[in-house]
């Protein structure tokens, strides 16, 4: 019981935190009808982008402004794709995270100082595990009692009867994804200064597992942080159990790192209730 | 006195198509002014300009006298115009508080309390009621457009451009709207209605306007007119009054569905066991809104859908459970709804499309080819029936507008030994000479032994041009009883399940 409380507990808080400022960023993306399967790649260049400002300028604020600044540029370039050149999202969002996974590797390789030891400043990290638990809430109230907020469900489930109504989807979305790359800016900050250092790909899937969160939350913000927070549980299990063997039987890690995704499927299938897409998702 | 809207030397093209050319229009306060006209004949196009929607290629468009040049709607809406499109602009998936504030929000911070006070307000002077919190997707069509109105009047709106408004509405439904456009016009407002229903304009208008192929015919006061001259002037000569059906008994195989139930998109039913006889030489009305079970009943029929119990049977044969390939050789013949979807294949070309659904037809094959004098013989019949215009017989299908692409889908399925003509709005974006000949051809090939079910969402078109008329409402079939059975609002009632 006081390892649940001494070990489990932070470790689960620390693993799930990205996850949920993540999916609240694909919430802001996904409403307003822009897909974004992009959460990975603009966590990965945030986390290498922060961490570079920051090992560089010795400044912990500074990599935190830079990290959310790489967010939001990747962000803006996944608007001014899917809404201006009409290019599909998904297509649009591929390129993206291939341009993070090359990018950040590339600007690791070139800039890092090696010989610089120990861990790059950072903020303390409560500051963002209260942000990540406080953002849920705050989203619920913006998209129930916001002139934005409202326009926003409204350009995701129809942006053309949005546009007969004298409301501009495509500076709707750009609000929307504004927000999405500050969040995951934010994760992907989180992650780096989790770990100390940034490693290449070292998001590991976690802006997938963010999408699924909120997928499987039905793209609302509180059940979809529920769910990010249900995920980083699992994470933390993976690694409390690893190498114990359960009921006998010596599970694999990667046993534990496939359940969110299995969740995911079982939801999409409609088991666990029917999920519902924002019906104007993908549509110019 | 200065009219509240004039239009003056109104020109508009859209690529090759001139749809408004030199328009001229006055409405003035507290009336209600009804512009008429065909499917293409630019009154939507008109209002569209009005409302900044869309931006004329000439002319000027004058508020009070004064002449303005909306960018966009949003800037039409704060000049006090408010327009309901014919596919109302309320999106189901929030709630119908949220729907009446849209693009008009109160403020940064919205009080659902506030807020629901004024609509509640605004409302009650109408006569409406309204659920705010429910979601908008569970508004009947006649609420939903009350919910357009409201909208408009959230908006301060006081010119009201209503889009064919009564499209989805029951005769009913569509009397209490313009009991309600009455009572505004009354307080002030300035309501133009787009329709081609000339019916409705004696009834409830003050002045008609009419266009016919973008060209202004004329403006004058209802009261000058009646609904057979106002026909005239929207096609240009009086229309031919089909004549009376004579009762025929001709032989065949007729249709006869038992207790059919097929399901929907979303698994609930959308037909609940529907049964019904046609007999040979008998054209069948379904009247009904849009979404009550007809399309998943036809999907179901041509075999796209999977009945889950009950009989279908054309003469002897059993077809419930058979693939579509057995239904077209017993001469089940579709006039789809959506001719691009499920009609034609945009890209191949008319000779190809006019073969599709008939290509496993004895006389259309050679051997293991396809027999291409066959082909172009039965597109030669299929253009021909019903003057379809074309450039070539190899011209991709997509370069026909869309009437004429109706025109030959409708063709093809009367072309070759149709039996059981299942038709979806075969009207749809047809004028009233084509709508009369596609109706006429329907009853020829009726008489001459198959049987027919047309779909339409206009209750008037179905009694003009059926033998008989059922209604459908959330899958039920409601057969109108005895001594109603041509009586417009008793069937209107059994549409919208008013009567249950």
């Amino acid at each position: 019981m006081i390892d649940f409380v001494r070990i489990f507990l932070p470790t689960a808080v620390s693993l799930a935190a990205p996850l949920m400022l993540a999916a609240m960023g694909g919430y802001l993306s996904e409403r307003s009808g822009v897909i974004n399967i992009a959460l990975e790649g603009k966590m990965l260049m945030a986390a290498c982008a922060a961490a570079l400002a920051a090992a560089s300028s010795g400044n912990a604020a500074i990599g935190l402004l830079v990290g959310i600044a790489a967010a939001l540029v990747m962000s803006l370039a996944h608007w001014l794709f899917t809404q201006t050149y009409k290019l599909d999202h998904i297509v649009s969002g591929m390129a993206l995270n291939l341009v993070a996974v090359g990018g950040s590797n590339f600007l690791n390789k070139r800039f890092t100082d090696l010989s610089a030891t120990g861990q790059i400043p950072q903020l303390p990290l409560p500051v963002y595990y209260v942000l990540a638990f406080g953002l849920p809430v705050i989203l619920l109230v913006y998209t129930t009692r916001t002139r934005p907020g409202l326009r926003m469900l409204a350009v995701g489930s129809d942006p053309g009867k949005s546009r007969q109504m004298g409301v501009d989807p495509l500076r709707v979305r750009m609000l929307g994804l504004i927000g999405t790359g500050v969040f995951t800016g934010l994760a992907g900050v989180l992650i780096v200064s989790n770990a100390g250092r940034f490693t290449d790909g070292m998001t590991g899937g976690k802006g997938y597992i963010a999408l699924a969160a909120l997928i499987l939350g039905r793209w609302r913000p509180v059940p979809a942080a529920a769910a990010a927070l249900l995920f980083g549980m699992f994470e933390a299990l993976q690694i409390q159990f690893q190498g114990t063997p359960l009921l006998g039987a010596r599970l694999p890690s990667e046993f534990w790192l496939c359940i969110p995704y299995v969740v995911t499927i079982v939801a999409m299938a409609g088991l666990l209730g029917q999920s519902r897409a924002p019906a104007g998702l993908g549509k110019p | 006195m200065t009219p509240t809207v004039e239009f003056k030397g109104i020109s508009k093209r859209f690529g090759d198509v001139q749809a408004l050319e030199d328009v001229a229009m006055s409405v003035h306060q507290g009336e209600i002014h009804a512009v008429l006209g065909e499917n293409g004949a630019g009154k939507t196009t008109l209002m569209r300009i009005l409302y900044g929607a869309i931006r004329p290629d000439a002319g000027q468009v004058l508020l009070d006298g004064q002449p303005r040049a909306f960018r966009n709607s949003a800037e039409a809406i704060l000049a006090g115009v408010g327009m309901v499109s014919q596919h109302y602009s309320i999106i189901p998936e929030i709630t119908c508080l949220e729907n009446l504030m849209l693009g008009a929000e109160p403020g940064f911070v919205v009080s659902p309390k506030l807020a629901t006070e004024r609509a509640e307000t605004i409302a009650q002077r109408m006569g409406f009621q309204f659920d705010w919190k429910a979601r908008a997707d569970t508004l009947s069509p006649g609420g939903a457009q009350k919910l357009e109105i409201l909208k408009l009047l959230w908006r301060r709106s006081r010119i009201l451009v209503l889009d064919e408004p009564t499209a989805m509405l029951s005769p009913d439904d569509a009397d209490a709207l313009y009991a309600s456009l009455r009572q505004l016009a009354q307080d002030g407002a300035t309501v133009l209605v787009v329709t081609h229903r000339t019916r409705e304009v004696v009834a409830h208008c003050d002045r008609a306007t009419v266009l016919r192929g973008g060209r202004l015919v004329t403006s004058l006061d209802v009261k000058d007119a009646d609904a057979s001259s106002l026909a005239q002037f929207i096609i240009g000569h009086p229309l031919a009054e089909l004549e009376p059906r004579p009762v025929s008994h001709p032989s065949g195989p007729g249709m006869v569905l038992k207790d059919v139930w097929v399901k929907g998109d979303r698994g609930d039913d959308a037909v609940r066991g529907v049964s019904l006889r046609l007999e040979p030489g008998e054209v069948v009305g379904l009247a009904g809104v849009d979404g009550s079970g007809q399309r998943e009943l036809f999907q179901a029929l041509v075999g796209v859908r999977k009945i889950e119990r009950g009989d279908v049977n054309v003469g002897e044969r059993p077809l419930a459970q058979t693939p579509s390939a057995r239904r077209l050789e017993a001469g089940i013949r579709l006039i789809p709804e959506d001719r691009h979807l499920e009609g034609v294949i945009e890209r191949w070309s008319l000779e190809a499309n006019a073969m599709l659904g008939l290509q496993r037809r004895a006389e259309m094959r050679s051997g293991p080819w396809v027999a291409t004098g066959a082909r172009r013989a039965l597109a030669e019949e299929v253009v021909a029936r019903f003057d379809t215009r074309f450039g070539k017989l190899s011209d991709p299908i997509a370069s026909l507008s869309g009437g004429n692409q109706q025109r030959l889908v409708a063709a093809r399925a009367l072309a070759r030994d149709a039996q059981v003509i299942l038709a979806f709005q075969p009207a749809r974006g047809l004028d009233l000479d084509s709508t009369q000949r596609v109706y006429k051809a329907i009853r020829e090939a009726c008489d001459a032994g198959a049987c027919a079910l047309v779909v339409s969402f206009d209750l008037d078109e179905l009694l003009e041009y059926c033998d008989r008329v059922t209604a459908i409402f959330s899958g039920v079939l409601r057969s109108p009883e005895q001594g109603s059975e041509r009586d417009r609002y008793a069937i209107g009632r059994l549409m919208v399940g008013a009567d249950a």
